[in-house]
């Protein structure tokens, strides 16, 4: 049973940054210890893995870093669960540099780059759910592949200065100039010098045009709830506003019916959609 | 014998009534299923609901397994034989439901069947009374023929098995579980949310079906209802791989009717045994 | 030697045609245990049962497992590298199955192996089974709960099957129905060659099996599948169905076309797992996100999952409704809920 797609590959943590001021969200970044695999492990933004540790479980995680940075594959992980203990994000958090886990994948749709090129981009994030997105900015920003998109419109928004995830990255997108970044934090600090103000509310005074744009929209559902209807405000068509969903996936190929949400599996048919296909499926997620 | 159709028709009637009246949201009874031989629980909520309402020999299902699945204060009218009305009067004990909120309509029956076996259904698996403890309109005449049965005569076989045997009876008995979990859904008595088994932290044990997560999980459940379980055998009848958990129910009833004088959700007035504490109370337990 | 391709066996000889499968690989069939018969492994031949009309477990564990080891390692201290299970499977045959759930194993292959990601489990056991079907009695009455008919089954359908058996009076004829199966019954020395009375008794005997036995109801994929569409929101409806559903997992794990599986570690005495095992969309924690969000907190949500998932969603991704009308579930259910009822009423809704 040579490609069993159930069986991890075996990855080492190469590197873990310390994103924010609470210290739950972390940047682990892997490296492939067999040759072979990292070869077989092609992919595109908006794509997840199953990160895996043997005794805890497995936990589906999108892909942060992008397929231009060879070498590597970055995931950025929140310590879940208070509700629900994350097992599994739990132990990794616990993990050190050196240390060995598992990784299956890359698993779902991309962001459907085909579609995006020649369009305007305006990518939305809020909070911890900014991960995929950080790697279709990157991987849109790569010199091999900015004169495929139009215009590039970020804007990213957390709860406070703290809570921005990839700090650095920020600033360097903010010093580009074919790139427009717009960072927001609910409140602010005595250090923060940048904008305050909820995603919605930026997004509408950002007022980006429809025309020939695609909005790729991340964050946790209440952001979504309260930004959608900006965008439709703006007079974006629904096929041209994307999100990825997060249901609770296990398997990650379309077998184990967990993420099944009417005749699509999250896991395989998504986890990116366009609004325009969400409204298809029954309201069951 | 019981009068079955006559049961059926007050049913139906009271049913309508409290629900042309309005002082019931809902009147939990039976319905028919794929034929007569299978009836389900029917929670009627309209006056054309209440004629669809059926009582027959093979309407066995535990009623009060459906009253916590409405919300707190909802005006609940529901048709109880014995072991229905037991298991009601412990869920008021826990304090899951109040008794002004209940209109109980009492059902003495015997020979209830089980649709899938035909059997009729006595002592061996349940407490054998035909009359329910607790009623406020009672559908039919209180039964008073035929010499009570203790619900603990079939432990006699399982009494003479020393602790090895039984250990090993169990073990035996709980390699088939499945893991479906019909046991405790068909339970009046389970109610927890989350049941401890579906618990990830801690994880108390496997949820693949090994003789070691089985034993825990029937081990823990029979604990739980020690002191509770009201010996309506729905359990067991529920099994699909037929483990006999009913003993094991009885068994524990048995010593604690024993240790306390006292079975389970008899009366509204009584406090459940492992909540209550008397100096007199039986060491055994302890021994 | 005859050029029919069928065989005979006295029923009182098929130990003699067990004993011959047992030497070639595993022999699993229908053995006779407490409340019914279930399809086991055949250590000895006496135990197989034929005179049954349909086991209480269906068949699929055989090819999907309740619980299946991906792999095994060792945990704490003396950590060992984790270890693929391999599985070394031998020939296996699976002697004795009804055409419903011979039907059964073809949606699940369109699941597990013919869409999509191939399930190198699923694949790698039903590749190693020849399978063996058997038709129905047609002198007795279908079981009151079937109603593989309906989902266009008859009892006495080949299709599937390598080898397909039909009782005549004393003898089981047997027909391959697959080259793979004609080839394991030329193999066979204890099997007579049929006559033509038996080959005419066999035809009409698939004949006969077309004829209704079970309940019925005119269905078409396409029409349920919109009809679930469009009912999919009406709540009386759903709750109606699911007042008396217990929200157990027997209908989903008797189901020979259900499944649903959880992925987990699990570990004993340091002995660790990652293992797949059944799950069931009934169970209340199923959809519990880490969040502390679940999409399904009522009971008619998941019973609506359940039901729509087979008549509405397969036909939608699949082309086809997973369910064979084997009446499992019905037999099954602790408070009698009917899917054929079910699907019926949303006929009405």
């Amino acid at each position: 049973m040579s490609n069993n797609p159930y069986i991890p590959m075996p990855v080492k943590i190469d590197k873990i940054i310390n994103e924010v001021d609470t210290n739950d969200i972390k940047t682990f970044r892997l490296t492939f210890l067999n040759k072979e695999d990292e070869e077989k492990f092609k992919y595109l933004p908006g794509q997840f893995s199953e990160l895996s540790i043997y005794g805890k479980g497995e936990s589906p995680i999108g892909i942060a870093s992008s397929p231009t940075e060879p070498g590597y594959v970055e995931f950025t992980v929140q310590r879940a669960g208070a509700i629900v203990p994350g097992l599994v994000t739990a132990s990794l958090h616990d993990l050190d540099e050196g240390a060995q886990i598992g990784l299956r994948g890359p698993l779902g749709k991309s962001w459907p780059i085909e579609f995006l090129e020649k369009k305007n981009i305006v990518v939305v994030g809020g909070g911890f759910a900014f991960t995929t997105l950080r790697s279709l900015i990157n991987y849109m920003l790569h010199k091999d592949n900015r004169s495929r998109f139009g215009e590039i419109t970020v804007v990213y928004g957390a709860r406070n200065p703290g809570l921005l995830l990839y700090k650095e990255e920020l600033a360097a997108w903010e010093n580009r100039d074919d790139i427009k970044t717009i960072i927001t934090v609910d409140k602010g600090n005595d250090t923060w010098k940048g904008r305050e103000g909820f995603v919605p509310a930026v997004c509408k005074d950002v007022a980006p045009s429809p025309q020939n744009a695609v909005a790729v929209i991340c964050g946790p559902p209440v952001m979504i709830k309260f930004t959608l209807p900006v965008f439709y405000d703006l007079k974006f068509a629904k096929e041209n506003i994307l999100t990825s969903l997060e249901m609770r996936m296990k398997c990650g190929i379309g077998k184990c019916g967990r993420c099944n949400v009417g005749s699509k599996y999250v896991c395989n048919d998504g986890p990116v959609f366009s609004m325009a296909e969400l409204e298809e499926l029954p309201r069951d997620f | 014998m019981t009068n079955f159709k006559h049961i059926e028709e007050n049913l139906k009637k009271e049913a309508k009534k409290l629900l042309e009246a309005g002082s019931v949201a809902v009147v939990l009874a039976y319905t028919e299923g794929m034929d007569e031989k299978h009836p389900q629980p029917f929670a009627a909520q309209s006056v054309a609901d209440a004629d669809k309402i059926i009582f027959n020999e093979y309407c066995n299902h535990n009623l009060a397994r459906y009253i916590i699945r409405y919300a707190p204060g909802t005006k609940i009218a529901l048709a109880v034989k014995a072991a229905d009305s037991r298991a009601v009067v412990v869920l008021i004990q826990e304090e899951k439901i109040k008794r002004e909120d209940l209109i109980l309509l009492g059902i003495p029956a015997d020979g209830m069947k089980n649709s899938k076996t035909d059997e009729i259904i006595d002592a061996k698996t349940t407490g054998g009374l035909a009359n329910p403890v607790i009623y406020d309109i009672l559908l039919g005449e209180e039964i008073h023929t035929g010499k009570p049965v203790s619900p603990y005569t079939v432990l006699e076989q399982y009494e003479k098995m020393d602790k090895d045997a039984r250990f090993a009876f169990w073990k035996e008995q709980f390699d088939k579980c499945i893991r479906c979990y019909a046991c405790r859904k068909a339970c009046p008595m389970c109610y927890c949310d989350p049941c401890f088994i579906d618990q990830s932290k801690p994880r108390w044990a496997v949820k693949s079906p090994q003789s070691h997560g089985n034993l825990m999980y029937h081990l823990t459940r029979f604990q739980h209802l020690a002191g509770r379980c009201i010996d309506c055998g729905e359990c067991t009848r529920a099994c699909p791989v037929d483990i006999p958990l009913y003993l094991f129910h009885k068994f524990v009833a048995k010593e604690c009717e024993e240790m306390f004088q006292q079975a389970a959700g008899m009366k509204i007035d009584d406090k459940p045994v492992m909540v209550d504490f008397r100096v007199e109370d039986s060491d055994k337990i302890l021994e | 030697m005859s050029d029919s391709a069928l065989k005979k066996i006295a029923i009182d000889k098929i130990n003699d045609l067990a004993a011959a499968l047992m030497q070639k690989g595993t022999l699993i069939a229908p053995v006779r245990e407490e409340k019914g018969s279930n399809f086991r492994e055949i250590k000895n031949p006496q135990d197989i049962y034929l005179d049954y009309d349909n086991t209480l477990l269906s068949p699929k564990n055989i090819f999907f497992p309740q619980m299946e080891d991906f792999v095994n390692y060792q945990l704490g201290k003396d950590a060992t590298p984790a270890k693929p299970v391999e599985l070394n499977l031998k020939p296996a045959f699976l002697f004795g199955v009804r055409p419903c759930d011979v039907r059964s194993f073809a949606i699940m292959d369109t699941h597990f192996y013919a869409v999509g990601i191939i399930d190198p489990y699923w694949k790698a056991r039903r590749d190693a089974t020849t399978i063996i079907g058997y038709a129905f009695d047609l002198s007795k009455p279908a079981d009151p709960a079937d109603f593989y008919n309906t989902l266009g089954i008859g009892a006495a359908d080949p299709e599937g099957s390598d080898i397909f058996m039909v009782k005549k009076d004393k003898e089981l004829l047997l027909k391959g129905i697959t080259p793979q199966g004609e080839a394991l019954l030329n193999g066979l020395t204890m099997l007579a060659a049929g006559n033509a009375a038996d080959e005419k008794y066999f035809t009409e005997y698939v004949k006969k099996g077309k004829e209704p036995r079970t309940r019925m109801m005119c269905l078409d994929d396409k029409t349920i599948a919109k009809k679930y569409e469009q009912i999919f929101e009406n709540t009386e409806y759903w709750t109606r169905m699911a007042d008396g559903c217990l929200s157990c997992g027997i209908c989903t794990f008797v189901c020979p076309t259900c499944y649903c599986f959880d992925i987990c570690d699990e570990d004993i005495f340091r002995q660790g797992a990652r293992r797949r095992i059944w799950d069931a969309c009934m169970f209340t924690d199923f959809t519990l996100e880490a969040s502390g969000h679940n999409p399904r907190t009522k009971v008619y949500q998941r019973l609506r999952q359940k039901v729509c998932h087979k008549y509405s969603f397969s036909v939608r991704k699949y082309d086809v409704i997973s369910c064979v009308g084997c009446g499992r579930c019905t037999r099954s259910c602790p408070v009698n809920i009917d899917i054929y009822s079910i699907v019926s009423e949303a006929m009405k809704a």
